[in-house]
């Protein structure tokens, strides 16, 4: 009976899931009721009948219904692919806005030297579909951003293999809002991976009911950022060259031309002109390969890490949707680079965070700060981290970014002090272009 | 006056200035690069594993090999693709490859991975390779077993642990979400250890130059701009050095003489605003915290093979002798390391100081140098990466794969330290010993564990009177559910963990586990036992 499916079962060859149904034809001392019920409910399967009807019909879900999303077709969403296909879903999304770059081969491994150029969303869905028979890869070319509500609403699950904070925010507020109380269906469980060199995470977001991305955006690695004053005046270490090269003299030599840094030439030229300024200053060590790191902030990246971390997203999606186990609540962490240390844990949600809080943020300025400064400290903040925001209060616009004639309008604010335009315990509203969600702060003088 | 080490120097820079995009191979390769560089690049490219099985294990602990460039890898396999195995393993091509010879499948889909890996498929079956002898086995740098049957594992681990320099052997034993990874090793040292813990800058005995440099600086007569552009690490010798003055050549000791001298050093600011005396107040501790070796580095010292240095120790051994030597004098410290953090100041202040650190780092190197016993011809290259990763050096000394289960006491321990990873341990034990006494279920089939014999067979595995943890029930019961599975996910996450620990070993770079490393992924987690 779960063989006969739309299609699917052509496909499937007698033994072909011998190793997983041995998994799903019996129950583990460890499987969790309660957690059935939720996915009773999001996913329309009758957990309460006699176990020998449940598991047809949960490999029947799983096999010809679940219809799953995956976010990123990079180091871990090729993993992530190929993992989702020989775990047994057959109809599978995939989004990626980037093309093939010969430096993603020592991991993406969907990829080969010929496909240099193309896009990976395009050539990892095709491959998929060559070496896993019957199953549906639909790949888009393009941002997330690109999609509705209705797109995202289609999908049972969803799994992200991001490397970027700004794209995996949205995503995350995304599915967060598209949360309707009444329609169980509605609330989509979010599984993110990352990596970086021997680290990673694995997590599970249950929108509104476990904590968001947002709640956690403390938990990043704070960004080295190198002060322009040492940059322009007392280079130290040869980043200092290069930082110059590109925030300086680029701009001073070239004007608006945008620099690539996919582009050899542009690299080429900062690496010269970093070189020549180290030169003067006595500084040793600026190299072609740290040149293009630094411009190009390279996270290092290996495939062992992506498989781990991969894996245990797909780990978790598979428990999820056959509830053969109780799925992570709700954090994994790994470090790989002494001995294999692990840490599970649940974060909190954060009753205050922008998202999935609800309360408005109490906000502790001084009476003395300007606009402009505190526009400064909502950029620079680890866990608000909100890049061009807009600013306004219930009564009145502050700051806006855009457009042009109400930036102008409202830029005389910037250099007023905040406590000359809300009063105490006023509320600002914070937004930016990038982020679907908009912040409320509880202004408290100091 | 130049000497041969700054002519490499000069040498070096002139070619560095005229340095020209990086070839494909550097390009492809950047992201990992940047982990282990080209010396553990070049480890990692002149390797040759075997691993034993295509399982789906197998083959994703081999792609997380292939993709990063070992030099090569032959898998020993017997097996034909069965229903199951097209099912479950990447490397496979569905029912195309069902009826052909497992490992040719999948060394042939394993190398488009990469076109600068070689191959092989071995197709005798384990019995063979262990009665062909040692010497069939001594010619790879490494072995990989994944869910290798009880009595093979056995006799595998036994040929490979009777010589010192036999290859390490990495056993892998899983079933359905439950794992774990072993590595069987007699000796592995470490050099690189990429250790977060940054060398001492030597504050506290602050070698002569320095204290020379810090000296002579008037702070008064400096203009504001330089007076804010004085590196930390001067102001810190300095008030230390006036410090000492005045309290008996004594740093200070107590909590009130700590916040005494962070207050002299605020004193000293112009401007309440002079980040580099900001930063000497944060790193002040610096100034009264005794540089001595590390004490992890200092155990070492008593090694065994530090005693008894002969022809067939090797260099590693020889360059802890050095360093022991070298630590046994004043200052009583590891050679200094030439790398500065950076810090505000000025860049000629800045490169002043490092040039100060560098010149003294060479100086002691050659001393540390001096200290090398006669007659070793060791490499200068390692020399020099020797001391400067003295400070993290490690020596892992490992244990058969035999004794694990026959030291009852350790068992017996772990009960109580480790109750979950030991469980997951003597559930994999007990299903192996189960299997190795039933008939093996045909294809298709599984063998029958029940929880009770999962049970007798792992408490026959602790001494008496020590209890199986409360969560063996949980563990057992997984493995009596799916006693046979080679689940994708777990497979693929086995597949990294392994390729991880095996590239660490090879390129002898970060640190690899000690012991068993269980992993559980119905609650996501990993632990060591
Ligand atoms: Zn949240």
């Amino acid at each position: 009976m779960a063989t006969i499916g739309n299609g699917s079962a052509t496909a499937d060859w007698p033994g072909r899931y011998f190793h997983i149904d041995q998994i799903l034809d019996k129950p583990g001392p460890r499987t969790d009721p309660g957690f059935s019920a939720g996915a009773e409910a999001r996913f329309k399967l009758s957990f309460r009948k006699p176990f020998i009807v449940w598991k047809v019909e949960v490999k029947a879900f799983l096999r010809d219904q679940a219809k799953i999303l995956v976010i990123g077709a990079g180091g871990l969403g090729c993993e992530i692919l190929a993992n989702l296909a020989l775990t047994g879903f057959k109809d599978i999304h995939v989004i990626d806005m980037d093309t093939i770059d010969i430096s993603n081969l020592n991991r993406q491994f969907l990829f080969r030297s010929k496909d240099v150029g193309k896009s990976k969303a395009n050539v990892a869905a095709e491959f998929i579909m060559k070496r896993v028979p019957g199953v549906k890869v639909t790949p888009y070319f393009g941002k997330i951003q690109d999609k509705d509500d209705d797109y995202y609403m289609q999908f049972h699950l969803v799994i992200c293999g991001l490397d970027s904070v700004e794209a995996r925010r949205w995503i995350n507020a995304t599915l967060v809002n598209l949360v309707d109380p009444e329609n169980p269906e509605s609330l989509k469980p979010l599984i993110d991976g990352g990596t970086e060199g021997f680290k990673g995470q694995a997590r599970v977001i249950l929108p509104t009911i476990t904590s968001c991305y947002e709640c956690s955006l403390d938990m990043l690695n704070k960004q080295t950022v190198f002060p322009i004053c040492t940059i322009a005046n007392t280079p130290r270490l040869p980043e200092h060259c290069i930082e110059w090269a590109s925030v300086l003299e680029w701009p001073r030599i070239y004007g608006d031309k945008k620099m690539d840094t996919d582009n050899p030439d542009h690299i080429s030229w900062l690496y010269k002109t970093a070189s020549a300024r180290a030169k003067e200053f006595n500084i040793e060590g600026v190299t072609w390969s740290l040149t293009q790191g630094v411009v190009k902030n390279i996270i290092p990246a290996i495939a062992s890490t992506n498989a781990i971390i991969a894996a245990a997203c797909c780990n978790e999606a598979f428990k999820i949707a056959t509830s053969s186990a109780a799925c992570l609540n709700n954090y994994f962490m790994l470090i790989g680079t002494d001995s294999v240390y692990s840490y599970t844990f649940e974060h909190e949600k954060r009753s205050d965070c922008p998202v999935c809080g609800g309360e408005s943020l109490d906000f502790p300025i001084s009476r003395d700060l300007t606009v402009e400064e505190l526009i400064e400290m909502l950029t620079e903040k680890q866990d608000i981290q909100i890049k061009k925001p807009s600013l306004s209060a219930p009564t009145k616009q502050i700051y806006f970014q855009a457009p042009p004639q109400l930036e102008q309008a409202t830029r005389p604010n910037l250099e007023k002090k905040v406590s000359e335009l809300i009063p105490e315990g006023g509320e600002i509203t914070v937004t930016a272009s990038t982020l679907p969600f908009s912040l409320s702060l509880n202004v408290i003088y100091t | 006056m130049m000497s041969p080490e700054t002519q490499d120097i000069e040498q070096a820079t002139t070619a560095i200035t005229e340095e020209a995009p990086p070839d494909r191979k550097t390009r492809r390769y950047d992201r990992q690069l940047r982990l282990w560089a080209a010396t553990g690049q070049a480890a990692l490219e002149s390797a040759h594993l075997l691993v034993l099985s295509s399982s789906a294990t197998s083959t994703s602990i081999l792609k997380n090999l292939v993709l990063p460039g070992v030099g090569a890898f032959t898998i020993l396999d017997n097996a034909v693709v069965t229903p199951a195995d097209a099912g479950n393993n990447f490397f496979l091509e569905g029912p195309e490859s069902i009826g052909k010879p497992r490992a040719q499948e999948a060394v042939r889909l394993l190398e488009e991975l990469n076109e600068g890996v070689r191959g092989h498929a071995d197709l005798r079956n384990v019995e063979q390779l262990l009665s062909a002898g040692k010497s069939e086995l001594f010619k790879y740098t490494l072995v990989i077993a994944h869910n290798l049957p009880q009595s093979q594992v056995e006799r595998l681990s036994q040929l490979l642990w009777e010589d010192d320099d036999a290859p390490p052997l990495v056993i892998v034993r899983s079933a359905g979400f439950l794992a774990e990874i072993f590595i069987q090793q007699h000796e592995h040292t470490i050099i690189e250890s990429h250790s977060e813990t940054a060398p001492s800058l030597r504050i506290d005995k602050p070698f002569p130059a320095l204290l020379q440099y810090a000296q002579a600086l008037d702070l008064d007569a400096l203009d504001p701009t330089d007076h804010a552009h004085v590196p930390y690490v001067i102001l810190l010798v300095k008030a230390m050095e006036k410090w000492k003055q005045e309290h008996n050549g004594l740093p200070p000791q107590t909590y009130a003489e700590k916040k005494a001298f962070k207050e002299a050093i605020s004193n000293m600011k112009r401007k309440i605003d002079e980040e580099n005396f900001e930063e000497a107040e944060a790193q002040a501790y610096r100034s009264w915290t005794e540089t001595k070796v590390p004490s992890e580095v200092a155990e070492l010292f008593d090694d065994p093979k530090v005693q008894t240095l002969n022809a067939s120790t090797p260099p590693f051994f020889y360059l802890l002798a050095a360093l022991k030597k070298f630590a046994a004098q004043p200052p009583y410290t590891l050679p200094l390391s030439s790398t500065l953090p950076d810090m505000k100041a000025s860049t000629d202040t800045y490169i002043g100081l490092q040039k100060l650190y560098k010149d003294q780092a060479e100086q002691e190197r050659n001393i540390f140098k001096s200290f090398i016993s006669p007659g070793v011809r060791i490499d200068d290259d390692l020399i020099d990466s020797f001391v400067k990763n003295a400070h993290a050096l490690k020596v892992i000394r490992g244990t058969s794969w035999n004794s694990i289960d026959k030291n009852t006491i350790a068992l017996g321990n772990a009960a109580a330290t480790s109750p979950k990873q030991l469980a997951i341990h003597l559930a994999l034990s007990a299903a192996s010993c189960l299997a190795s006494k039933a008939p093996a279920p045909s294809q298709g089939e599984l063998p029958v564990f029940t929880i009770e014999a999962l049970t007798q067979e792992a408490q026959s595995l602790l001494p008496p009177g020590v209890e199986l943890p409360e969560e063996f029930e949980f563990t057992a019961g997984e493995i009596a559910r799916s006693p046979t599975a080679d689940l994708p996910n777990t497979a693929a996450l086995l597949g990294g963990l392994v390729a991880q620990e095996v590239i660490k070993m090879v390129t002898k770079q970060y640190i690899p586990i000690a012991g068993i490393c269980t992993v559980d992924l119905i609650e996501t987690w990993t632990g060591i036992l």
